[in-house]
């Protein structure tokens, strides 16, 4: 009896430690990818298309794997805030111990992660935070696939001023980082040129009614461009304010709204005829007749039944950056890092990467301008 | 001449009193115990933010609770006492614990002087003038851009300073473990004191007033002096966290102390149990740690810690206070009916 124990005992352990050294083994073949984005608060349509971009990927991925290596991401809600950023962040440190981390979109929460990713030593691959101070100072440990607000202000600012021809504008944005950051940019650039800035109307994200701004705006003169710095929410009512005051295209005026990255695909057909004429940098340009747009395309619309935006596009690149750093060696968060900052001239299919040595991609190709034209679609303007 | 304050505790029944100083003893070795079991980053990080917000949640119970003083506005002391100690730091270079103490001072004269004028008002009224305020500091806050950086943010405060006596080094509060140490260490003093002024006849006069402002006026009692001195003692105490916040976030943005803040603190405050110190400590810490716990669920996770803040609001509107009293008593006499 006691024999007949004794050996039950002896092969539950040796089937638990082949278990364990199994699992081991498929989590050595394993890239952990952690995915700080906002689910939750009003940045939470931020983080539910992040989701679906990194769900295309990790299918794709997954099915043959890269190098012997699979891909596992586990989501944390971060609501684009310093705070919950900080605890999630730590969350997936300490928890999942991810080989590099994507995210977050809010500067506000992605500069208080930072510091976080650096003490542990894991890469931060951010796409959606465009604050300067993500990448100036920056730290050895955070990536950013997106143009910064410097990169985005400037060129808008050339283009409005070469391109369009304009001489003055009146500058709309939120107060927030990114929005004060992005206005400042523009209005420095557009001044240097010899343009004119009528005025500077910043307000927070709680208000709800631009009637009283877009009057003020109205009765500024003449006025060529509105550079206009917010979420979609708000963009929405301001498109709609100011074609109601006759300012801008869309209600019989001159002036023509400007932007950069901060709108999503669709915004158009929500503001509706406000919106013509409307011109802005894109992140993502559906139009594209590259291949890795087209299939990318193709297998969103195939997976979800609607197109892609700017986010899914940027989540889906993140994802797949990170899959050739794997392809190309990197299995860790050290070579994960090392093998980021090596990239040179990638394609995804906002555009291509390659890192300075801030860690700030340089491509501008990654910028697309788009108008919008009377049928609520788009033109792409090959400004870029 | 006697000490009130002893010859109220006299009154108290001796076993009480033994009981009352053993939880005193087992809630400070739970302090020193709970870093050491939770030994990770992530759950030392959630056990300061409950510390800062148990100390949010005592200075808001000793308004509402004590004074009856309906305080929607606590969001404001808390963000006064974050950027006016963050600033004294980063912008004059002030040592830590003189910027702590102006960040603490600076919101309970906030805090007094919201009282002075809002002292005539009760119910709805000073809700919505205390909301006011808090929405006054945060538009503040938000666009004097100039001195506090508004939505730029300020980034890389500091912690405090590490603690050295005679050229030995105590704690460095870099260290997350010490960081809650210090944190909650200070929380417990303060829970002390609130609870020794309850205890004595100060705390006997606000509860006069919190019941029957009219009544207590007949007995000579000032209530509009000592709805000041709670309102005062309260934000300063909602100060504090904030001067707590900023050195541990590391990072200062208006949005932390917009006015939703305010709920959350009420929360704790109702959830735990308004009126005893006890509950509101409860409260937060159940607050703070049921979202942490919930993430594992995934996107169900908010949906479950609304429907667990309304079942207790619906089925113990006394707060954890009330229940952990029904508990108590049933024990001690049995069930109905016995």
């Amino acid at each position: 009896m006691i024999t007949a124990v004794r050996a039950l005992f002896v092969s539950v352990a040796a089937i638990g430690l082949l278990a364990v050294g199994q699992s081991a083994h498929a989590q050595d073949k394993t890239i952990k990818i952690g995915a700080l984005f906002p689910m939750s608060g009003p940045g939470s349509y931020f983080g539910a298309q992040d989701k679906q971009g990194v769900e295309l990927a990790l299918e794709q991925l997954n099915k043959t794997g890269v190098n012997g290596y699979k891909f596992a991401v586990q989501y944390e809600d971060s609501s684009c805030g310093p705070l919950p950023a900080t605890q999630a962040a730590k969350r997936l440190i300490e928890q999942f111990k991810p080989d590099v981390i994507i995210g977050e979109e809010c500067s506000d929460a992605t500069l208080a992660v930072m510091p976080i990713v650096e003490q542990a030593k894991v890469p931060l691959l951010n796409a959606g935070s465009s604050s300067i101070k993500v990448t100036e100072p920056g730290n050895p440990w955070t990536f950013r696939i997106m143009p910064n607000e410097v990169m985005q202000g400037v060129n808008l600012a050339d283009n409005a001023y070469k391109r369009m021809n304009a001489r003055t504008a009146v500058l709309l944005f939120e107060n927030t980082n990114a929005g004060i950051g992005n206005a400042q940019v523009f209005k420095e650039n557009f001044i240097k040129h010899g343009g004119q800035v009528l005025a500077e109307i910043g307000f927070g994200r709680d208000v709800n009614d631009f009637t009283s701004i877009a009057t003020r705006v109205a009765g500024l003169g003449k006025i060529d461009v509105i550079p206009t710095y917010t979420l979609e929410g708000q963009g929405l009512k301001i498109t709609q304010a100011l074609a109601q005051a006759g300012v801008t295209k869309g209600g019989g005026g001159n002036a023509i709204q400007i932007g950069t990255i901060w709108l999503p695909f669709g915004f158009e057909q929500k503001a509706g005829k406000a919106a013509l004429g409307y011109i802005r940098i894109v992140q993502f340009d559906p139009t594209e007749t590259r291949d890795v747009v087209k299939n990318f395309s193709a297998a969103f619309k195939a997976k979800y039944n609607a197109d892609p935006t700017h986010l899914n596009a940027h989540a889906y690149d993140q994802i797949m950056l990170i899959a050739d750093v794997v392809k190309r060696g990197g299995k860790d968060p050290q070579s994960i890092r090392d093998g980021l900052a090596a990239t040179k001239s990638y394609s995804g299919v906002t555009g291509s990467v390659e890192f300075d040595k801030t860690n700030q991609n340089t491509k501008m190709d990654t910028v697309h301008y788009m108008e919008t034209k009377p049928d609520m679609s788009w033109t792409s303007l090959k400004w870029n | 001449m006697s000490d009130p304050a002893i010859s109220h505790d006299l009154a108290v029944p001796r076993t009480a009193l033994r009981a009352r100083r053993m939880g005193f003893l087992l809630a400070a070795l739970a302090i020193i115990a709970l870093p050491l079991i939770f030994n990770d980053t992530y759950w030392r990080t959630n056990l300061t933010i409950c510390a800062i917000n148990v100390l949010l949640a005592l200075g808001l119970d000793f308004i509402l609770g004590y004074t009856g003083q309906l305080n929607l506005g606590h969001s404001a002391f808390y963000g006064l006492g974050a950027y006016v100690s963050t600033l004294l730091i980063v912008k004059l270079g002030v040592p830590f614990w003189v910027a702590f103490v102006a960040g603490v001072a600076f919101s309970g004269l906030a805090g007094m002087f919201l009282s002075l004028f809002a002292v005539r008002l009760r119910g709805h009224y000073l809700a919505i003038a205390s909301l006011g305020f808090a929405v006054i500091i945060y538009q503040i806050l938000l666009n004097w851009i100039s001195l506090t950086q508004g939505p730029l943010g300020i980034y890389g405060i500091s912690p405090p300073p590490a603690l050295i006596i005679a050229g030995i080094q105590l704690a460095d509060f870099r260290n997350l473990t010490a960081f809650f140490y210090l944190v909650s260490g200070f929380t417990f003093l303060v829970y002390l004191l609130l609870n020794q002024l309850v205890r004595s006849p100060v705390g006997e006069t606000l509860t006069a007033i919190r019941e029957d402002e009219v009544s207590a006026a007949s007995l000579g009692i000032n209530g509009a002096a000592w709805k000041v001195f709670a309102f005062g003692i309260g934000a300063a105490v909602g100060g504090a966290a904030g001067c707590f916040y900023g050195s541990f976030v590391g990072t200062l943005v208006p949005d932390a102390f917009f006015v939703t803040e305010a709920f959350n603190i009420l929360a704790m405050v109702i959830v735990g149990g308004m009126g005893t110190l006890i509950g509101p400590v409860f409260g937060a810490i159940l607050l703070t740690l049921l979202p942490e716990v919930l993430r594992g669920i995934g996107d169900l996770r908010l949906v479950v810690y609304g429907a667990a803040l309304t079942f207790v609001v619906l089925f113990m509107p006394g707060g954890l206070a009330q229940a952990a009293r029904i508990v108590q008593e049933k024990l001690r006499f049995g069930g109905p009916g016995s």
